[in-house]
């Protein structure tokens, strides 16, 4: 290891003490709470069964908003996504929509679910909406990008056979992007189901609503089962996004290596 | 045809004629066609040539000699920065409507192929019929019933039959480019371009390809321009072959059976036809 390198590391550690410093980040403090943390996780393990089942149709409704949030969104993100895409259309609409895009992205779902609770009120469509929006921007922009890559030959090939751009872009854009685009769509869906549990916390519906309540009133054992059942579910939707995944994808991207 | 045959043929008979003239029978006229991709250097220059309907026309030349360069002015992918090209008396341009409507029968097939890897064979070769699809059923990819039987017609005709619902990327080297072709038949052309389609393939297979090509040229009467590697193919193929270097034109050849019929050479002297022709032996 050269001096250079060894001064680099001493600036960054100096750089992460004095920013502890300033935003008040004390590791004493954290050994000093770790008694409390044992009373949490001991009342935890006080669960409380006869929740189960409340706990299941929240987190149903949670997907579910996820879901719907999914679709919509990759529904809207599509055409944008080709609307947004330089190498399908001109600097006038690219770059406006590019910024629209980026706007919804900027903002996590939480505070685009606090702006559709004071629209909309309190309740799950507040949050679908909220869902949609993030999807929106999060979708067109890898779509746009992916857009982007495809390879210049097919698409200089059909051009030169005389097709009009949306021939071009049903039969070459969309077909050789696709292949991304379905694993885009499992991976949104798994962070949407992610952040909707989260939603309740500001009211706007999904299975985080009895999370933050029972925390709220210290019932930590019955906070527990909700989390129980959400970390059960992502794990499952984990799995089976993987097993997809393998099944489709995976296939799939070994053609994307054949160059021709 | 022997080398040696060749220049006998050549030595006697050296002499340089104007191409200026255009008559019906000439599908593609270059005169003085000059072509750069950056303001400084010329890809090609110079070129004045003339291929006839019907023709077997085939351009050798080095790599980075401007064979594909001549072959996208002449389909209106690159725009010449001096001269004129007509073919089939438009002036190639794909950002122009007219022209735009020619080029669905004009066959084009790039040296990388341009096959649209994720979709099945059949799919790549309907692709070739866009150009007389509605804009509804296009884009629901509803090809009609005689579209998809000449396909298929096609897809047999290149040696791919049994094939037509393979993804494409899982296709070898040689069936990619049958698939090309077939793409470029399936647009009912007149004129077919391919460039360096059989130059990665072995002498068997690049041999099958060339008589598929030639045979599809006598059945459909369409002339084609082929960019080979290969000066022996390249003979043996066309009834017309021009060499170019350093994008100029230094020699133009044609063929009848085994014999030249007529040759032009702008500045070469018989040791350069020598050694050109020698540097392409196998
Ligand atoms: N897109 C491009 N941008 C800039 N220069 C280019 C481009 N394409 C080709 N050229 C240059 O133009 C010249 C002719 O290229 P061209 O592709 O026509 O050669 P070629 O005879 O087809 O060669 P090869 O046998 O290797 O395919 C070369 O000097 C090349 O570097
Ligand atoms: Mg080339």
């Amino acid at each position: 290891m050269n001096p250079k390198n060894n001064l680099i590391i001493a600036l960054v550690i100096a750089g992460i003490i004095a920013m502890s410093y300033n935003i008040d980040a004390n590791p004493a403090e954290f050994v000093k709470g770790i008694p409390n943390l044992a009373i949490v996780l001991k009342e935890m393990t006080e669960v409380e069964p006869n929740l189960f089942g409340t706990a299941f149709w929240s987190m149903l409704e949670t997907i579910e908003m996820a879901f719907i949030g999914t679709v919509v969104g990759v529904t809207i993100a599509l055409p944008l996504s080709m609307l947004a895409a330089r190498n399908l259309n001109s600097k006038f609409v690219y770059v406006p929509l590019r910024g629209i895009l980026a706007a919804a992205r900027t903002f996590p779902s939480i505070l685009w679910a606090i702006l559709f609770v004071i629209m909309v009120g309190l309740g799950t469509f507040a949050g679908v909406l909220a869902i949609i929006m993030y999807t929106v921007g999060f979708i067109a922009k890898l779509q746009y990008e992916s857009i982007e890559a495809v390879d210049s030959d097919p698409v200089e090939a059909v051009n030169s056979i005389g097709v009009s751009k949306w021939q071009l872009i049903r039969h070459v854009i969309i077909p050789e992007s696709a292949p991304h685009l379905l694993s885009q769509i499992l991976y949104m869906f798994d962070y949407n189901v992610r952040q909707t549990s989260i939603l309740g916390l500001v009211g706007a519906g999904g299975i985080g609503f009895y999370i933050i309540n029972y925390i709220k009133f210290f019932e930590y054992g019955k906070a527990a089962v909700f989390m129980l059942v959400v970390l059960i579910t992502v794990l499952i939707i984990d799995f089976v996004s993987v097993k997809i995944r393998d099944k489709y994808i995976v296939k799939a991207q070994k053609g994307m290596e054949v160059k021709i | 045809m022997s080398f040696n045959k060749l220049a006998k043929q050549l030595l006697p008979t050296h002499f340089f004629s104007n191409l200026s003239t255009i008559s019906t029978k000439t599908l593609i006229q270059m005169n003085n066609v000059w072509a750069s991709y950056d303001a400084k250097n010329y890809s090609l220059k110079e070129i004045t040539l003339s291929i006839e309907r019907g023709t077997n026309y085939a351009i050798v030349g080095q790599s980075g000699s401007g064979k594909s360069t001549l072959l996208k002015l002449i389909n209106g992918m690159m725009i010449p920065s001096k001269g004129q090209i007509k073919v089939d008396y438009q002036t190639p341009n794909i950002n122009n409507k007219e022209f735009k409507r020619a080029m669905s029968k004009i066959g084009y097939i790039p040296q990388s192929l341009g096959l649209v890897k994720n979709i099945t064979v059949l799919e790549n070769v309907l692709i070739g019929s866009l150009p007389r699809i509605g804009k509804l059923n296009s884009l629901l990819k509803k090809f009609p019933e005689s579209e998809i039987q000449e396909a298929e017609k096609i897809i047999k005709l290149v040696g791919l039959g049994g094939k037509s619902e393979r993804k494409t990327y899982m296709l070898s080297g040689g069936e990619k480019r049958r698939v090309a072709i077939a793409r470029a038949l399936m647009q009912k052309p007149i004129l077919l371009l391919a460039d360096e389609i059989v130059s990665e393939l072995d002498q068997v297979t690049a041999r099958e390809i060339m008589d598929l090509v030639a045979d599809a040229q006598q059945r459909l009467n369409l002339t084609a321009v082929m960019v080979h590697h290969d000066m022996h193919l390249a003979l043996e193929y066309a009834n017309r072959v021009a060499v170019i270097k350093e994008g100029q034109k230094i020699l133009e050849i044609g063929i009848e059976g085994d014999k030249i019929i007529d040759f032009q050479s702008g500045n070469m002297s018989q040791q350069e036809i020598m050694e050109l022709y020698n540097s392409n032996e196998p």
